[in-house]
C-alpha cells in the first residue's frame, strides 16, 4: 500500500524483533500477524525522528485517508463534472421547407421539424422550430426559435409587426432580430440557411439563453 | 480559521467532543482483527459515494436500465471505474461484515455487556445481504433477471404466505417494471437510511461501551457465568484496568483502521480498473436455455438447494435461513459462560467449523457446478443467432458433440464427435457453413449427418453457422479466433 515502506527505511532498527520483547502475547488472540505489525508501531514510537510516534501516526493516518478519498473521490467526481465538458452536439443541415415558392413573402413562418437526436442512453426525437423571413423569396434569414431571454418560444404579432414573447414582453425585429423592447440580452439567435433545389435548409443550434454574448449551449 | 474554531468551540465545546470521540482510551493489545468494523464503515461510505453518482445515470426501466449502464461504462468519464468500484465494494461489504462477525464471535465479544450491540450487527448483516440482493437486479441482464427470478421464488415458498409475498417483491405477479423500480427504491432509499441509522446506534454504543478487549483481560477471576451477580463487577474493574494500561484512540488506534481501510480500496480500485464489473445481454425472459447464478455470496445457499430432494425444497428454502437469523439472534442469551477465548469454548469452535466449513465445501460445489462459459458467454447473440442456437437444440446437435454450458445430455451409444465449446475460435462462418451442408465433401469417413437441403434450408444452415461462431469458450469476448479451415480441392467435373 505504501503508507509503511516509505518510513522504514530511515530507521536502523530490525524489522522483526522477539515479540517477547514488545509485549507479552499470553492470551490466545487469533490475531494472525498482528504481533509483527505491532511490532512496527512499537518501534516506530522509539525512533529518534522529529515527529515523534505520536505524529507518525497521523503522518501514516493522513496518508491513508488520502489515498482512500483519492481513489474513489477522483473518479466520482470525474463522473460528475463529465457533463460539464461535454462537447456539443454536432450541427446538420436540416432541410425545414420543402418548396420556396410556398412561403410568404413579408411575413414570417414558424416552421417545426424533427430531429433524431440522442438523448444520453435513449434514442429520442427532438422538435424544434426556426422562423424563417424572407423580402424577396430568394434571401432568407432563420431565427432560432427560442426567445434569446428565458428560451420561451415567441410569436409573429401581425399588428405591429414584430416578434412578440409571450413570458416577459421581449420585441424583436423582423428583419435583423435586433430586440426592439423589453428584458432580452441579445438579438435572436441568425441560423445559416442554404436553398438548394428550391428547398430551405437550416444548420439548427442552440445557444446559451440570457446572457448578451451568443455563446455555445 | 483559528477564530472561526474558537467561535464554534464556545458554543458547542469541539474540546468535549474530542475527548469523547478522539481522546478516549481503548483497551492495550487491540490486534488487527479489531479494524474490520470501521473497514466495513469505510466500504460503506464508499458505496453511498459511487452510489449517488452511478443513480445519476441510471434509469430503474427494462426499458432503458442496461442502456443507461452501457451508457456510463462508454461514454462516461471514469463511469466504468466507478460501477468497478460499487460492483467489487458489494462484495468487500458481504466479506467484511462477515469476517467481523466472526471476530467477534471467536473473541466472545458478543457477550456481557454487547449483546445489544451484537444484535444490531445481525441487523446490519441482513441490511447488507438485502443491499445485494436488490442492487444484483438493477443492470437489468440476462444475470441480473434471472437470479431474481430465482431468488423470488425461493422467498415463494413460504408457507401460507408465499404467493402474497413473492407479488409483494416482484410489485405484481410477474418480474418486471415494478420489480425493477420496486428494487431501485430499496436499493437507494429504504435500504441505505435503514443502515445509516443502525450504524449510527452500532458506533454510538461502541464509543458507549468501548471496544471489546483481548480475551485474556476478562477471563483471569471471572465469575463462573456472565449471568452471576457479580459479573457486572468483574467486568467492570478488569474493563477499567484494561483501559488504563492502553493508548489514544487518536492516532493510535485510527492509525491502524485507516492502514486496513486503505488496503481495503486499493484493492477495489485494482479489481474495478483490471476485471471490472461486466455487463451481460439484455435480459430476455423468453430465454429458458439461461442458468440462473446468483451472486457468489448467495452461492452455498443456493447450492445446498440443489443438494435437497425436491419434496424437502421448500422446508430448506426457507427453514435454513430462518433458523441462521434465529441461532444468531438468541446466541448472546444463550452462551452466558464468562469463557471467552475460543480454546476454551469447544462447542463455539465447532460449531465455527461446522458453518464456515459447509459454506466452503458447498461454495466450492457450486464453483465446479458452473458452467464452463459455454453458449455464447460475453457475445451478445443477435436475432439470427438466437433461431440458430434454437436450431442447434431442435436437431438434437448435443446428442453427439459436447458444448460445455448447454444441459443437453450426450447419448451413450452416440458416435464420438468434436467437442464444440470453442468452436469460434477455430473455424470462420463460411466454413461452418459449408460442412454444414456436406460434410463427407471434407471427410469422407465422417459420421456426421449432411445437413444441406432439404434437411435444413440455407437460411437455417446460415442461422446455425451464425451461431456456432459465438462459441468461443470461457472468457471467449477476450480471445481471438484463429482460423483453421481448409476446404476440400472443388470436385472436377468428369470429362
Amino acid at each position: 500500500m505504501g503508507c509503511f515502506p516509505a518510513f522504514v527505511p530511515d530507521s536502523h532498527l530490525p524489522f522483526h524483533r522477539p515479540s517477547d520483547a514488545v509485549h507479552s502475547t499470553s492470551s490466545a488472540n487469533l490475531a494472525l500477524g498482528s504481533e509483527m505489525a505491532e511490532t512496527i508501531i512499537e518501534d516506530v514510537g522509539e525512533l529518534e525522528t522529529p515527529l515523534g510516534r505520536r505524529g507518525f501516526l497521523r503522518w501514516v493516518s493522513g496518508a491513508c485517508a488520502a489515498v482512500i478519498a483519492a481513489l474513489v473521490g477522483v473518479p466520482a467526481v470525474r463522473a460528475l463534472l463529465a457533463p460539464a465538458t461535454a462537447k456539443p452536439l454536432t450541427d446538420a443541415w436540416i432541410k425545414v421547407a420543402d418548396d420556396t415558392a410556398l412561403l410568404d413573402i413579408g411575413t414570417p413562418v414558424r416552421l417545426d421539424f424533427v430531429q433524431n437526436q440522442a438523448d444520453a442512453w435513449i434514442d429520442g426525437r427532438a422538435m424544434n422550430s426556426v422562423w424563417l423571413y424572407t423580402e424577396d423569396g430568394d434571401t432568407f434569414k432563420a431565427y432560432n426559435g427560442h426567445c434569446t431571454h428565458l428560451g420561451c418560444g415567441y410569436v409573429y404579432d401581425k399588428d405591429r409587426k414584430t416578434f412578440i414573447c409571450p413570458c416577459h414582453r421581449g420585441q424583436f425585429d423582423v428583419k435583423t432580430g435586433a430586440v426592439l423592447a423589453g428584458p432580452p440580452p441579445r438579438p435572436l439567435d441568425e441560423l445559416p440557411v442554404q436553398v438548394r433545389d428550391a428547398a430551405v435548409y437550416v444548420k439548427y443550434h442552440d445557444f446559451r439563453l440570457g446572457v448578451p454574448e451568443r455563446v455555445e449551449a | 480559521m483559528r477564530t472561526l474554531t474558537a467561535w464554534i468551540d464556545q458554543r458547542v465545546d469541539l474540546a468535549g467532543i474530542r475527548r469523547t470521540l478522539l481522546d478516549r482510551k481503548m483497551p492495550g493489545g487491540l490486534t488487527w482483527w479489531h479494524t474490520l468494523g470501521s473497514a466495513t464503515l469505510t466500504v460503506f461510505m464508499v458505496q453511498v459515494t459511487t452510489g449517488i453518482v452511478l443513480a445519476m445515470y441510471y434509469a430503474p426501466s427494462p426499458d432503458h436500465a442496461r442502456d443507461s449502464i452501457r451508457y456510463l461504462e462508454t461514454t462516461v468519464a471514469s463511469g466504468a471505474l466507478l460501477r468497478g468500484i460499487h460492483h467489487w465494494g458489494s462484495s468487500a461489504m458481504v466479506v467484511l461484515v462477515l469476517a467481523h462477525m466472526i471476530r467477534v464471535f471467536t473473541m466472545g465479544a458478543y457477550k456481557y455487556p454487547r449483546e445489544i450491540n451484537w444484535l444490531l450487527g445481525v441487523g446490519l448483516l441482513f441490511i447488507v445481504l438485502g443491499f445485494g440482493f436488490t442492487g444484483y437486479l438493477l443492470p437489468w441482464d440476462q444475470k441480473a433477471y434471472w437470479a431474481t427470478q430465482v431468488g423470488t421464488n425461493i422467498a415463494g415458498t413460504t408457507p401460507f404466505i408465499g404467493g402474497a409475498l413473492v407479488k409483494l417483491l416482484r410489485g405484481g405477479s410477474q418480474l418486471g417494471a415494478a420489480t425493477l423500480s420496486r428494487f431501485f427504491a430499496l436499493h437507494v432509499l429504504l435500504l441505505p437510511v435503514l443502515l445509516g441509522l443502525v450504524v449510527l446506534l452500532h458506533l454510538a454504543l461502541v464509543v458507549r461501551q468501548g471496544i471489546a478487549p483481548r480475551t485474556a483481560v476478562l477471563e483471569a477471576g471471572a465469575p463462573e457465568r456472565t449471568s452471576d451477580p457479580e459479573y457486572a463487577g468483574f467486568y467492570n474493574g478488569s474493563y477499567s484496568r484494561s483501559k488504563a494500561g492502553g493508548v489514544p484512540f487518536w492516532p493510535n488506534i485510527i492509525a491502524k483502521d485507516l492502514i486496513v481501510a486503505a488496503v481495503v480500496v486499493v484493492t477495489l480500485f485494482l479489481l474495478a480498473r483490471f476485471v471490472g464489473a461486466g455487463l451481460e445481454a439484455p435480459a430476455d425472459p423468453s430465454d429458458t436455455s439461461y442458468v440462473p447464478r446468483p451472486e457468489w455470496y448467495f452461492l452455498p445457499f443456493f447450492q445446498l438447494l440443489k443438494l435437497v430432494p425436491g419434496s424437502l425444497e421448500a422446508a430448506v428454502a426457507i427453514g435454513f435461513p430462518a433458523a441462521i437469523v434465529a441461532a444468531l439472534l438468541v446466541l448472546p442469551f444463550v452462551d452466558r459462560g464468562s469463557t471467552r477465548s475460543l480454546r476454551r469454548r469447544p462447542a463455539a469452535a465447532g460449531a465455527l467449523v461446522v458453518v464456515l466449513g459447509g459454506a466452503s465445501l458447498l461454495l466450492g460445489a457450486a464453483a465446479r457446478d458452473e458452467p464452463k462459459g459455454g453458449g455464447a458467454a460475453g457475445l451478445e447473440l443477435g436475432s439470427a443467432e438466437r433461431s440458430g442456437r434454437a436450431l442447434f437444440k431442435r436437431q438434437q446437435c448435443g446428442s453427439c458433440h459436447l458444448l460445455a454450458g448447454e444441459t443437453q445430455e450426450k447419448k451413450a451409444d452416440a458416435p464420438d464427435a468434436p467437442d464444440l465449446t470453442e468452436v469460434g475460435l477455430k473455424h470462420s462462418g463460411a466454413w461452418i457453413h459449408s460442412f454444414l451442408e456436406d460434410p463427407a465433401r471434407f471427410h469422407p469417413d465422417s459420421k456426421m449427418p449432411a445437413f444441406g437441403p432439404p434437411t435444413l434450408s440455407h437460411q437455417e444452415i446460415e442461422e446455425l453457422s451464425r451461431y456456432l461462431v459465438t462459441l468461443r469458450g470461457p472468457n471467449g469476448a477476450n480471445r481471438q479466433p484463429e482460423f483453421r479451415d481448409t476446404f476440400p480441392e472443388p470436385v472436377k467435373p468428369k470429362e
